[in-house]
């Protein structure tokens, strides 16, 4: 998972694979930005792949409690990951992921290509949203 | 002349919003006991909030990344959200001490019991935090704060001796009445008061709130090199004031009228309902500043949309963050708790999270990919080494101290 650090500001190297880069410096715990500048997430967890060659890839950026909670010690995390499975529709929800491909660019923080209500966990936020703010006196026109 | 504007605007707000409820106790209260004998601890903490809240915009404004991204980023998820745990800890105390603050300001004009203000109070921050501008806010509470000032005319008008108050600042000892370790527990109290971690997670997220890009280094550096230290000079006619005025009546500070007293004595009227409006609005301001705080810092943890430049809609669990912990707050004061006892600990306790706040943020500030050119230079570095080592050992102090003088009786 480790390279040479690369300056996020240049231009991807072109190559066999993409960039390199030191994945937990450059990628892990970073901001996640859709494509309209809105904040959705952190990057809780990769999803890497070894190639023939033996070179690990990343394949997707995992999000939400699904991915943060196995990196949480002992109770905490357990009680994350179980909160999250109670919470979701399904029997046994996987942490949440987005593809590589829907990265766009990577710098202070990873820019993607899809809006953040695309974002597989967006639930939260979308709840919070529809049963608490909405129901405020003055959610719809308060001043930006 | 827009220009010239916007920058007086900024350094005025910087001064008037220093000061909040923490320094105005503090040091109130260490100059009716220890006179002007720990003026050097405020010295030396405006200087420690000065460097690392200029790193701290500095990074906002280049990378648009605030302190607790910051956090995250180079702790990982466990020691960040210990980190979190700790430091929201430390901002929900001072949180309720600054509401506390405000219902006793208005105590002071109304005669009405601060309790029965402090669910109208609870509402006031609630409301602002949720339908007033970022700018509007920081603007007006800190030109407000400026009223302060009446501090520094209180000591002009009681006609000190200048050069035996200089004398006891320059030469400073531990009054005969005091014992040692309690004087080293208020120079810890002083310090965690004037480097307060929230004032550093508010610049910063204000720095992203604002839109600053490397165009606003100038500005935002024009307000911390200017602003912080000539709000720390109020602080230090604050604790002027009581040095003159209720050290040599013996009269300890416990409740904010105190605080007041060596203004009405020297000014009158007219001088304390001053001294009121500045109270209540640098305890406003700073509640405001703490609450969002709170929600900056919870967001940023777990990447949620935050900040009052998108609407509340598109910042839900932010804005459910800013509602749930002003009732949280207001809980906690209808329990009868003191607010300025909770105020007295929570400059302890921030003195005991400093390192938490400080040490990231030194860390990326030094990060070529991150920051380009605009690294930290030798000066910061050194600085920031030296004052990393005080908050550490200011902060493996504290609790010892605490124990050792019982909170400093």
């Amino acid at each position: 998972m480790s390279g040479r650090p690369v300056n996020p500001r240049d231009p991807a190297e072109p190559g066999r694979g993409g960039r390199r880069m030191d994945a937990a410096l450059r990628l892990l715990d970073h901001q996640l930005v859709d494509r309209d500048g809105r904040l959705c997430g952190k990057v809780d967890d990769l999803e890497l792949e070894r190639r023939d060659d033996g070179t690990l890839v990343v394949t997707a950026v995992l999000t939400g409690p699904g991915a943060l909670g196995p990196r949480l010690p002992g109770v905490l995390g357990r009680a994350t990951v179980a909160v999250w499975r109670r919470l979701h529709g399904d029997a046994e929800p996987g942490a949440s992921r987005i593809p590589f491909e829907r990265v766009a660019g990577i710098d202070s923080a990873v820019r993607l290509t899809m809006s953040r209500a695309e974002v597989p966990t967006y639930g939260l936020e979308r709840w919070a949203r529809d049963n608490v703010v909405e129901k405020l006196p003055g959610a719809g026109n308060a001043p930006e | 002349m827009k220009r010239i504007f916007s920058v007086a605007l900024g350094v005025l707000t910087a001064i008037g919003g220093f000061v909040d409820i923490g320094d105005l106790v503090t040091n109130a209260l260490v100059g009716a006991r220890f006179g002007l004998s720990l003026a050097w601890v405020v010295v030396v903490g405006v200087l420690g909030i000065v460097v690392f809240a200029e790193m701290s915009g500095r990074v906002a404004a280049i990378t648009g990344r605030a302190t607790f991204d910051l956090v995250r980023e180079r702790l990982g998820p466990r020691a960040g959200l210990l980190n979190l745990a700790g430091s929201m800890a430390v901002t929900g105390l001072t949180f309720i001490a600054e509401i506390g603050g405000v219902a006793l300001a208005l105590e002071l004009v109304s005669s009405v019991h601060y309790l029965l203000l402090v669910p109208f109070t609870g509402l006031a921050v609630w409301l602002v935090l949720w339908r007033v501008r970022f700018s509007t806010l920081e603007n007006v509470f800190g030109l407000l704060g400026l009223a302060l000032v009446v501090f520094g005319f209180a000591v002009w008008q009681l006609g000190p001796d200048w050069g035996s108050l200089l004398d006891q600042a320059t030469r400073p000892s531990v009054p005969g009445s005091e014992g040692v370790p309690t004087y080293w527990y208020y120079a810890v109290a002083l310090f965690g008061a004037a480097m307060t971690p929230y004032e550093v997670f508010f610049f910063s997220s204000g720095g992203v709130e604002e839109h600053w890009t490397e165009k606003d280094l100038g500005t935002s550096r024009l307000n911390v090199f200017v602003g912080f230290p000539l709000g720390g000079v109020l602080s230090i006619f604050i604790a002027s004031s009581t040095a003159l005025v209720l050290l040599p009546a013996g009269i300890e500070v416990d409740t904010l009228g105190q605080v007041g007293l060596p203004v009405s004595e020297a000014l009158g009227r007219v001088g304390i309902a001053i001294a009121l409006l500045g109270f209540f609005a640098a305890t406003f301001g700073a509640a405001c500043e703490t609450g969002l705080s709170v929600g900056y810092s919870v967001s940023q943890y777990f990447g949620w949309q935050w900040g009052k430049y998108v609407r509340p809609r598109q910042a839900a669990l932010f804005h459910v963050v800013l509602l749930v912990s002003t009732i949280a707050g207001v809980a906690v004061l209808l329990t009868t708790v003191d607010p300025i006892k909770v105020t007295e600990y929570s400059v302890v306790f921030s003195a005991v999270a400093l390192p938490l706040t400080y040490f990231p943020i030194l860390v990326v500030a030094n990060d070529p990919d991150y920051m380009g050119e605009k690294v930290n230079g030798r000066l910061a570095n050194g600085l920031g080494q030296v004052y990393l080592v005080l908050v550490t050992l200011a902060a493996l102090a504290a609790i010892p101290l605490m124990l050792l003088t019982k909170a400093g009786q």
